[in-house]
């Protein structure tokens, strides 16, 4: 099951899901369906964004910072943006969007998978690995 | 040896980290990141280097010292980097490399590279690499720096890497190492993902292909691709190193590969210089996955069987060579 941003207002999500993390522009999946948005609060037209890293060497941080202000500060009862990346909380693959779990391919865990001979014919093309 | 583990390192890089061998600021970013990784994992009751004692030429001598006079290495991979668009000897230079092969010619093996976007070039220079100085595979890197302004190439392009592997075929190469995962300097990330290892395997599958760096972070990636096809493996390069700051972590990637990919998928490298090889070596030679993890996960124990596979009897079958024959050649009673 997903994990969906709390307090983030529709119009921050719709404009924060055109913005991709560098590992995942190619596939198509958003900050949103990557499950990277915390919050977005608006306050007297100043918005404050918290953002969960996957992993905590990312060099690409610095750009998805950079793409998600941007992207709040395009909205039209926005005058200002800060964008922070919080540490208290860890991301997990549990807050994948289903669409994204599915393009991602994720493995499951192998107690989880049973028989691996039996997991891979059943979900390779042509039942073979 | 470690224990009674033939040790055969799948790379070292002979870095010139000088100043003014870098083309401006991305390859002085390049070159940090590499510190970063040094300073990163390198555990606390280990000799760390300062960003200046890191940031030099190193030498033939230096990468012998460290790979077979401070650690239980038996043979290496003496491999180049053809960043010749960001570097003005592409980093770490074939010849060099060549050069460190020369010195131990049982122990040490050279594998060349090149840069597939240069064209006949590149393939004029294969045929060098291997005539005249013994190149036993290729390594390469998915992107042209081009002084800055990178643009990546793919492992599955007719165009670009089909030649290549052909010319590699015909001069008698049938093993080729790619980095993947792990962007380094302003690469672009897309190129670092394993999706085009499937058209190079399919494609070619007399040549066993090694993603190094497990393609990290694109690990459940890496492992699709590596169920799928016969002939790719992954390399610990690098990935080894977490043994030691992040137990876990590397629990986590090793169990998952062993798993689903199998012990006779997976390779070791030490990066040196890096990293000095020994703490790594002996952390994983002591390791084992925590048992919760085993328990919760599934993930099979890393045996004793599995550590010589990974630390170098693949890699010695990669090379087309006998384990036994060069365990007893080769072979070096544990020292450290």
């Amino acid at each position: 099951m997903a994990i969906r941003p709390a307090e983030t207002p529709e119009w921050a999500i719709r404009a924060l899901s055109e913005v991709f993390d560098p590992c995942c522009r190619e596939k198509g999946i958003s900050v949103v369906d990557m499950g990277l948005l915390r919050s977005v609060v608006l306050d007297d037209r100043h918005a404050r964004v918290e953002l969960l890293l996957t992993s905590g060497w990312c060099p690409f941080a610095a750009r998805v910072l950079t793409d998600v202000e941007e992207a709040v500060r395009a909205h039209p009862g926005v005058d200002s943006c800060e964008v922070e990346i919080v540490w208290d909380e860890a991301w997990s693959t549990d807050r994948l969007t289903e669409s994204a779990r599915r393009k991602l391919r994720f493995l499951p865990d192998p107690a989880v998978a049973g028989d691996r001979n039996a997991y891979l014919a059943a979900h390779t093309p042509g039942g073979q690995p | 040896m470690i224990g009674d583990a033939f040790v055969f390192d799948g790379v070292a890089h002979p870095f010139n980290f000088t100043p003014k061998n870098a083309y401006g600021s991305a390859g002085e970013m390049f070159n940090q990141h590499l510190y970063a990784f040094h300073n990163v994992l390198t555990p606390e009751n280990e000799p760390k280097q300062s960003a200046e004692e890191f940031l030099k030429e190193w030498t033939p001598d230096d990468i012998r010292q460290m790979v077979y006079e401070n650690s239980d290495t038996d043979m290496l991979v003496a491999m180049p980097l053809p960043l010749t668009d960001m570097f003005r000897d592409g980093l770490s230079p074939w010849e060099t490399c060549a050069d460190l092969a020369s010195r131990d010619p049982d122990r040490t093996v050279f594998w060349g590279s090149v840069n597939p976007l240069e064209g006949r070039r590149a393939l004029e220079l294969m045929e060098r690499q291997v005539g005249e100085f013994g190149a036993k595979a290729f390594k390469f890197y998915n992107v042209r720096y081009d002084y800055g302004s990178p643009f990546p190439w793919r492992m599955d392009d007719p165009k670009i890497a089909f030649p290549i592997f052909e010319k590699a075929q015909e001069l008698g190469i049938n093993l080729i190492g790619v980095h993947k995962g792990v962007p380094l300097g302003p690469q672009p990330v897309e190129a670092t993902q394993t999706w085009d290892m499937d058209g190079a395997a399919a494609a070619f599958p007399d040549i066993n292909f090694v993603i190094f760096h497990v393609g990290l972070p694109f690990i459940d990636e890496t492992c699709w691709q590596l169920i799928r096809f016969p002939n790719l493996y992954a390399s610990l390069a690098a990935t080894v190193n977490f043994v030691v700051r992040a137990p876990r972590l590397f629990a986590e990637i090793l169990g998952k590969l062993l798993f689903w990919c199998g012990e006779d998928k997976i390779v070791y490298g030490s990066e040196a210089p890096i990293w000095q090889p020994q703490w790594a070596l002996q952390a994983f030679k002591d390791f084992s996955i925590p048992q919760d993890l085993c328990d919760g996960y599934g993930y099979p124990q890393l045996t004793d069987v599995a550590k010589r596979k990974i630390l170098g009897e693949n890699l010695l079958r990669l090379h087309g060579m006998d384990v036994e024959d060069s365990k007893s050649r080769l072979g070096r009673p544990q020292s450290h």
